[in-house]
């Protein structure tokens, strides 16, 4: 079906929402950790078992794939609706009875639930504002009827059939969204820049190509909601004059790139993109684009160069993007997430966008919470959300046994903040004067078994490899400072390391020349600011306190907090623990590895970390 | 100098400037006689910034003077400020360690205190990866070679490390590299694992290139600059006098 105009699309959508809805339906989540423990399979088994079971002849039942859930370690996860039960861990043993007893009759299986139903009173749930994630666990993603029903295409409608151009650029520009790619540029001021930028061919650019270590929302989001992605650069190419656009994704992500293109694809039929979009003069085409795999392809210039076919590195950036980027032309570029805002604030009105996060940093965010905590996953919040509340109350704190020590935020280049920064506000702000970024949002959790001299070298280690080369400061020096931080974590610090390490990395962040070497040093200043006694130690005393740095401690067992459990024993890969069951047990020091692994397993932490010469 | 753009004006290290809109920091500085150390920059090659040792203070960020474009009055710049030496001190230290032997780096290094660090001892190769020969083969019209591999084994070679089969034997790489690291001949043309036939010059007998250097210049003539001048004055000799025409 072909839309010649909005009055069009609104008779569809209004058509959808008042025909026959599916009685129940079950929403196997698509997320990335679903899918990767089995999620299609038990999606395929599901519609077989439904048609098996006849249930579809009597009224309308389904299981569909849908975006990503966002309690990730309960995987895979089904939904229920409209009951809005959360069934975790769900097998293919458990699908016969999923269909006749959950679909059928809208029972759960008791087993495979948690204590908290219906989900959104889930403590995971309960503090999140699910804004940006609405749609997942409500619509099928390659599905165009389903986004429609859903609301999209509205904010598009409205826009071309009732708003100019500048019109749309001022509700963005008033709305006060900043981009989420990381740096947190107010979007407005990009958008006006390139709308005004002489030149008659612009573009507009999705940036999709994440590559942070355990973070995975812009996939979550192209893999969940691609048309809100792809409506929201409709309307970015309306407000500034561009016709063409590219969404630039990294090739790791094959569902993204699949989904997306069949979303292209799909509002290409309906008139949705292309040539004289619902019966307007505005043309809009969008390709997609995929990277190579290089990080440094996230930071605009190198993106621009990579799309052109260029070797994907930065460019000295004196000129900006909006009004020389892509092939010289203006250029508006915008992460995938900043232009899932747009139809919300177009449809919506700014003053609601506003109402959400704070005067500075209004609208939500999507965070992906991992590491040390009870419950990991996705998560939406309202931006100015305290850190403490989304790791104790989402996440639910440490594991067992463990404790809090810090959290790191934005990725590689970002920072750890330490316990005292719980209260802070997560906004882009607050953020970078703690010396953390927002960056695209990952939250990496650390209790006491992590080593802040060892996280360093980890994310110094892993930039390393992904500098480009181009710039002599990042090429050497993050080199020289990933050895030293090498040295320090295998006992070979020498005197002055620590305060060398400060002059390096402070040298470093002043002299690179693009954002990726500027904020490299990132994971080092900010440990060093709050951690910088674990450095002295490995320097000094060739100690490290959370039992990582392999040599560097000796592991003792307190007897008062041992309960015998004998897990320690099970994990020593050396086999010199020894005791009774139920006894406090004890280490043969002498033939120790110090490896760690009893520290690790310990789940009452009686294994300890004490200094070799004590 | 394009006389039709505005002008710009603003101070470096304390000396008021004027220049024209666009004009480069380094470019400006140059205008007072203050000189700012380069590596990477070469006045006949786009400037890449990637040396950073022409870095210069501006509120409290580092420029690369050598590509920052002056487009506002009223900057205050400074370039031997106690940051910018420390900054460039830091440049060459990380430089030095892969070229502990270059005369003008080590003089460099010597006038900013820098040392190179032993942890960076391995594989000093003698490039400083200021990427003049990719840039000059680009500008010459090739793209042969280019700086290939990631972070600190980023080297340059032509594709897959082997001769490259889009080099026409110019030699610009060689010519414009700080270091001469470059290893070429003359006589007989070789140069990155190729050698190349050269073109005589049939009057005078000079080089005056390779063939393909020659066509892809466009040029089909296989004189030398020289003689094609003394040949066309020669022809422009001949012609009658009511050939020229006066305006």
């Amino acid at each position: 079906m072909f839309l010649k105009d909005h009055r069009e699309l609104e008779a569809l959508r209004s058509g959808l929402m008042t025909g026959p809805a599916p009685t129940r339906r079950l929403w196997v989540c698509g997320g990335p950790g679903c899918l990767a423990s089995g999620a299609a399979q038990i999606q395929a088994a599901l519609a077989s078992e439904i048609k098996k079971q006849g249930l579809n002849s009597q009224i309308d039942f389904r299981a569909d794939l849908t975006g990503c859930l966002g309690l990730c370690e309960k995987g895979p996860l089904v939904g229920v609706e409209p009951e809005g039960f959360l069934l975790e861990k769900v097998s293919l043993a458990d699908c016969q009875e999923l269909v006749s007893k959950t679909l059928g009759q809208g029972r759960p299986i008791e087993r495979l639930l948690s204590g908290h139903q219906p989900i959104k009173n889930h403590p995971f749930y309960q503090p999140q504002i699910r804004q940006i994630t609405r749609r997942f666990g409500q619509i099928n993603p390659e599905s165009l009827l389903d986004y429609l029903k859903t609301g999209g295409y509205q904010a598009l409608g409205l826009a071309l059939s009732a708003l100019s151009p500048d019109q749309v650029c001022q509700m963005v520009e008033r709305s006060g969204l900043r981009g989420r790619g990381g740096g947190g540029f107010p979007a407005g001021r990009k958008w006006s820049s390139c709308r005004l930028a002489p030149g008659t061919v612009k573009y507009v650019l999705a940036n999709g190509d994440e590559g942070d270590p355990g973070a995975f929302m812009n996939r979550s989001l192209m893999e969940g909601d691609p048309l809100a992605i792809i409506e929201g650069m409709t309307l970015g190419a309306y407000a500034v004059g561009a016709n063409k656009g590219f969404i630039y994704v990294r090739h790791e992500y094959p569902l993204s790139v699949e989904r997306l293109n069949r979303a292209i694809e799909a509002a290409e039929k309906m008139g949705l993109l292309g040539k004289g979009i619902l019966g307007s003069s505005f043309s809009f085409n969008l390709e997609i684009v995929l990277g190579g795999g290089a990080f440094v392809c996230g930071e605009s210039t190198a993106l621009m160069a990579s799309i052109e076919g260029r070797e994907g590195q930065p460019r000295v950036k004196y000129v900006r993007s909006t009004q020389r980027g892509l092939w010289e032309a203006p250029t508006l570029l915008q992460n995938v997430e900043t232009w899932a805002n747009v139809p919300l604030i177009v449809e919506h009105g700014h003053e609601w966008f506003k109402s959400q996060g704070t005067s500075a940093n209004p609208g939500t965010k999507v965070f992906c919470l991992v590491g040390q905590v009870k419950r990991s996953g996705l998560v939406e919040m309202p931006l100015g959300t305290t850190i403490g509340s989304l790791v104790f109350e989402v996440g639910g704190g440490s594991p067992p046994g463990r404790s809090f020590k810090a959290v790191q935020i934005g990725g590689p280049s970002g920072g750890c903040l330490p316990e005292s920064a719980l209260d802070l506000p997560l906004d882009f702000d607050n953020l970078s004067s703690a010396g953390a970024i927002m960056g695209s949002g990952g939250l990496i959790v650390m209790d006491n078994l992590s080593c802040m001299v060892d996280v360093a070298r980890y994310f110094t280690g892993f930039l390393m490899g992904e500098s480009c080369g181009k710039c002599s400061p990042c090429r050497e020096g993050l080199t020289l400072i990933y050895r030293i931080l090498e040295g320090l974590c295998q006992g070979q610090g020498r005197p002055g390391d620590t305060l060398e390490l400060k002059k390096l990395a402070s040298l470093l962040s002043k002299t690179a020349l693009c954002g990726l070497g500027q904020s490299a040093a990132n994971p080092l200043l900010s440990t060093l600011r709050y951690f910088e006694e674990e450095y002295l130690e490995h320097e000094n005393e060739r100690f490290c306190r959370s039992g990582r740095c392999q040599g560097l401690f000796w592991p003792k067992i307190d007897p008062d907090l041992c309960s015998g459990c004998g897990l320690c024993q099970e994990a020593c890969p050396a086999k010199v623990i020894f005791g009774e069951k139920k006894q406090a047990r004890q280490i043969d020091l002498a033939n120790c590895l110090s490896c760690g692994a009893c520290l690790a397993v310990c789940p009452f932490g009686a294994a300890q970390a004490v200094r070799q010469d004590s | 100098m394009d006389h039709t753009l505005p002008k710009v004006t603003g101070t470096i290290d304390g000396h008021e400037f004027e220049v024209c809109h666009g004009t480069t920091l380094l470019e400006a500085a140059k205008t007072l006689g203050i000189k700012i150390p380069t590596l990477c920059h070469h006045p006949g090659l786009p400037p890449d910034g990637n040396c950073r040792l022409c870095l210069v203070e501006t509120g409290d960020k580092l420029l690369a003077s050598c590509a920052f474009p002056i487009r506002a009055s009223g900057g205050v710049y400074l370039t031997h400020s106690p940051l910018v030496f420390e900054a460039r001190a830091f440049v060459l230290k990380l430089l030095l360690s892969r070229a502990p032997n270059n005369k003008e780096l080590l003089k460099l290094a010597e006038e900013y205190g820098a040392q190179a660090d032993p942890r960076l001892s391995d594989d000093p190769d003698g490039c400083l990866r200021c990427a003049r020969c990719v840039r000059a083969c680009q500008a010459a019209g090739s793209q042969a070679i280019a700086l290939i591999g990631r972070g600190r084994g980023r080297k340059v070679a032509g594709p897959f490390f082997e001769p490259p089969l889009d080099c026409v034997g110019c030699l610009a790489c060689a010519r414009s590299c700080p270091t001469g690291l470059i290893a070429c001949g003359e006589e007989p043309r070789v140069i990155w694992g190729r050698q190349f036939d050269l073109v005589k010059c049939p009057q005078c007998g000079r080089t005056v290139g390779t063939p393909e250097e020659l066509k892809r210049a466009g040029i089909t003539s296989w004189l030398c600059p020289d003689c094609r001048r003394r040949e066309y004055s020669q022809a422009l000799k001949n012609l009658p006098e009511a050939s020229f025409v006066r305006n």
